[in-house]
């Protein structure tokens, strides 16, 4: 079976129809020969018994006379007449008592010839295949009957081989037939084979040639009298065919809804339906085909090369990353240029090689999921370049397939500029918060300072005037004024911590400290005013990534916001005291909440949208940049927070913050 | 022995103020906050008072409001955060004594206590409040006591002796214990800016530092010719 698989079609229907012709004939042939041979035996008997019954009635006159010479010439005359001597092999008669009383063999009578053949009783005669010698016969019993009695038994021999000549001349007659027939088949089936397989052939030869790339083959005449030029559409711009005006126009430009707007004819001359049989149809689709797809590699190039000068001339670093193993698989020249590498030294670098480890969020989405598509978008990761320098980008990352492999496009957009105006803006902010609070740490510094002044201008009256000082008053006196040098050293050092710029990397902290750092810093200056700060913080949270410095900035905006607004609604409603402002933290499930609540004169609905917004200001000229909540927003957005507000004007207004906790 | 009310919300002060009053001779009244100064001042009745003007609760101002009320009389001394000169303005224009920077000096501190003995001592002839004298060239207007818009007879009546006598400087002459609240300084301006226009000199002496500063706040120090220390 395999080996007729692999021989050519034409061989295939020679094979196949010379076979079902064997058969055919092989089958013919035996049944021929069979009923040749039992109608020539049946011949060749009756044509025996015919002859023998005629010499048994001839001959019983002599066989009663005893007339042998008679008897011998009568039968030597019956087997010598003409033809019939081809025929009788020989023919003798033998007495009741079965001995041979006359027969025409020339030599001496073959002995077992009388005793081969005898008539079984109750038969009329008897027919058996005999062998004389080399000759095989026939031997035809009948009894020679003179009234009742049986005087004797003739032996008419018939040769076979009289049958078996015409059995040759048929044979070979039926031989050359078939011979015939074969080479008929033969002829018709190799026309056949060549009409289905030429055109094949031809196909095979374009397939070979369009999978080694070469486009330009001609292929006008696959099939004859087919033309891409008969249709109207071709090259005439007035007639816009999606199915053949795309080979015309090379320029890969055209969008896709036009595109989709372009027509095919009702009754397509190009790819409707041609007459012909199976072999003309598929020539014909293929046809259809290499014509579509002929100006796709150019387009193909085309487009390869538009992107690629995209990518190349991209004014932001470009990477794209192998999804598996995390390496550069390519990157644009900006990213050699921001990040200091070599071409080289780039590709084949993991990713995770231009960060510090603890910024990788943006591939975790890629990571936690292997089929994850889409983007994601990651602000301000931190990277560092050759000269591990550290620099802000925006990360954009898209799931992609790079040369049939899953992929990563990273854009990396340098926002270091950026990011240092915004640390300039924060510190500014926090400059212009000092400068408010200034007159408020002028008091809480007086305080311990006056007590110092105090203590040693009575140690130093004491002395001057050479008083007494008793133990217990000179030791109260001098811790007193030491313990006032402490606290003035820490209000000192809390304002320090608040000037200073932050670090780059987000520390694990404690939302707690933030909060009481600021209330620590204004708190006393809050209560000069009357206003109480309640702290409701919960022990159990858990840390979060961020600055410390910068969430104490959020915590002092929305402190000063809040004491703003009660100082603004005892005003208002010529109140004097009553003013808290509440804060708490608390953890619900992953987030950590904190919560800054007064009791103040609310937001009116109407600037609720805009009070993120830079530049927004409820305060007089003058009395605010309107950068506060700006920047607090800026900064809880730094740490991936939110930030959501519940106000009743005339009642209060609550700023909830969430923060994820630290993994 | 004086008794002496000292209110600051700040307790090692008061330790402070109770060791060093002490010294001085003094019965030191403590408490750390207006209300509980008010109860102590209404029960035991001190002539001098001391009170810290920035406090949680009632302020200094509200209890300089409400002891005024009580006793006119008292001496009350407010202690203001330093160069804090719009409190203590508003305190002096409220009849307060004198006032003191944080962190106290012994000196201001001595000279305001001075101050209020004085001024204590005066409060029975208050006729020797201002008075007027020549010397050569130099018309002198002597005033002690407590400024205010009680004196603006008594100054104007000054003002008018000092004209007559023709003489082309004016020396304003403070004696210690003087002391000016916002009215008397309005009074004074006023005066000032006449004498101005009639090209007198005017000289000012014998001013606290104190007064020096308010006088170069409310702008009195543009006014004058020169502000000499001491007599």
């Amino acid at each position: 079976m395999k080996l007729f698989a692999d021989i050519s079609i034409k061989n295939k229907f020679f094979f196949s129809i010379m076979t079902v012709i064997l058969i055919i004939s092989v089958a013919i042939a035996f049944l021929a020969r069979w009923m040749l041979i039992s109608t020539l035996t049946t011949e060749l008997e009756i044509r025996g018994i015919a002859l023998a019954s005629s010499i048994a009635d001839s001959s019983s006159g002599y066989i009663l006379e005893k007339n042998y010479p008679q008897l011998l010439t009568l039968i030597y005359d019956v087997q010598q007449v003409s033809e019939r001597k081809h025929l009788v092999a020989y023919i003798f008669i033998t007495d009741p008592e079965n001995k041979v009383i006359s027969h025409t063999f020339t030599q001496p009578f073959p002995e077992q010839l009388r005793v081969a053949n005898s008539i079984p009783p109750e038969q009329p005669q008897s027919i058996k295949l005999l062998h004389i010698g080399k000759k095989t016969a026939y031997d035809v019993a009948l009894p020679i009957r003179e009234g009742i009695y049986r005087i004797g038994t003739v032996h008419v021999g018939l040769y076979k081989s009289h049958i078996d000549t015409l059995m040759d001349q048929l044979r070979f007659m039926f031989l050359g037939f078939i011979l015939l027939i074969i080479v008929i088949v033969f002829l018709i089936s190799h026309k056949l084979a060549m009409y289905i397989t030429r055109p094949i052939s031809k196909l095979i030869r374009i397939s070979n040639e369009l999978s080694r790339g070469n486009f330009d083959i001609q292929l006008d005449n696959i099939i004859e009298g087919w033309k891409p030029m008969d249709c109207p559409a071709y090259g005439n711009p007035d007639l816009p065919c999606k199915l053949i005006e795309e080979t015309e126009s090379s320029s890969g430009d055209k969008t896709e809804q036009a595109t989709r707007n372009l027509l095919a004819c009702k009754q397509c001359v190009f790819y409707g339906r041609r007459k012909g049989d199976e072999v003309v149809q598929l020539a014909n689709s293929f046809q259809n085909m290499i014509w579509r797809i002929k100006p796709y590699p150019q387009q193909l190039k085309e487009t390869e090369e538009k992107y690629r000068s995209l990518f190349d001339s991209g004014p932001d670093p470009i990477f794209v990353v192998d999804r598996n193993s995390l390496e550069i698989v390519d990157a644009n020249p900006r990213a050699f240029e921001l990040y200091g590498y070599l071409k080289e030294d780039l590709i084949g670098k993991s990713i995770l090689d231009l960060g510090p480890k603890t910024d990788k969020d943006y591939l975790s989405y890629f990571k936690e999921d292997e089929d994850a598509q889409g983007c994601v978008y990651y602000p301000k990761v931190i990277q560092y370049g050759e000269d591990q320098k550290p620099f802000f980008v925006n990360v954009h990352a898209c799931a992609i397939s790079y040369k049939d492999k899953p992929a990563i496009i990273i854009e990396a957009t340098d926002i270091t500029d950026l990011i240092e105006k915004d640390a300039q803006l924060i510190q500014a902010s926090k400059m212009k918060s000092l400068g408010e609070m200034s007159a408020g740490i002028a008091h809480e510094i007086n305080q311990p300072l006056n007590a110092i002044k105090l203590g040693s201008e009575f140690l130093e009256m004491m002395a001057t005037e050479n008083l007494d000082v008793p133990q217990n008053e000179f030791l109260r006196v001098v811790n007193e004024i030491s313990n006032q040098v402490d606290r003035a050293a820490d209000i000192i050092n809390t304002l320090r911590a608040f000037g200073r710029k932050d670090s780059l990397i987000k520390d694990e902290l404690d939302l707690n400290k933030p909060i009481k750092g600021a209330v620590s810093t204004v708190g006393k200056q809050l209560e000069l005013e009357n206003i109480n700060i309640k702290l409701d913080l919960s022990e159990q949270i858990s840390p979060i990534l961020g600055y410390d410095n910068r969430l104490q900035q959020v915590f002092l905006n929305l402190v000063t916001n809040a004491r703003d607004a009660i100082t603004k609604r005892n005003k208002k409603e010529g109140r004097k005291d009553g003013g808290t402002i509440t804060i708490k933290s608390y953890q619900y499930g992953n987030k950590v909440f904190a919560e800054v609540q007064d009791n103040g004169i609310g937001i009116p609905q109407s600037v609720m949208d805009k009070i993120f917004e830079p530049f927004f200001t409820t305060k007089e000229a003058g009395q605010g940049m309107g950068l506060g909540l700006a920047i607090t927003y800026g900064i809880v957005e730094d740490h991936n927070g939110d930030i959501k507000i519940y106000s009743k004007e005339g009642e209060g207004t609550t700023f909830i913050l969430s923060f994820s906790e630290a993994v | 022995m004086n008794k002496i009310l000292i209110i600051d919300d700040e307790t090692p002060t008061l330790t402070m103020f109770r060791f060093l009053l002490s010294a001085y001779g003094y019965t030191v009244l403590t408490a750390e906050n207006g209300e509980q100064g008010l109860a102590l001042f209404d029960q035991e009745r001190p002539p001098l008072v001391l009170t810290d003007i920035k406090m949680p609760g009632m302020d200094g101002i509200e209890v300089l409001k409400r002891i005024k009320k009580i006793d006119p009389r008292t001496e009350v001394i407010v202690i203001t955060g330093h160069g804090d000169m719009d409190l203590a303005i508003k305190a002096l224009n409220l009849d307060a004594t004198d006032f003191i920077n944080k962190p106290v000096q012994r000196q201001a501190l001595n000279q305001a206590l001075k101050r209020a003995e004085e001024r204590m001592k005066l409060a029975h002839n208050k006729d020797q409040e201002i008075s007027v004298s020549s010397e050569n060239n130099t018309a002198v207007i002597h005033i002690q006591g407590n400024i205010s818009s009680h004196s603006e007879a008594c100054l104007q009546q000054a003002y008018q002796q000092v004209v007559a006598m023709d003489k082309d400087k004016i020396l304003l002459s403070f004696n210690e214990s003087a002391s000016i609240n916002g009215a008397g300084i309005a009074i004074l301006t006023q005066l000032l800016l006449d004498a101005q226009q009639h090209n007198y000199k005017v000289l000012v002496s014998g001013l606290s530092d104190n007064f020096k500063k308010v006088f170069n706040i409310v702008g009195i120090s543009k006014l004058v010719e020169e502000i000499v220390s001491g007599k």
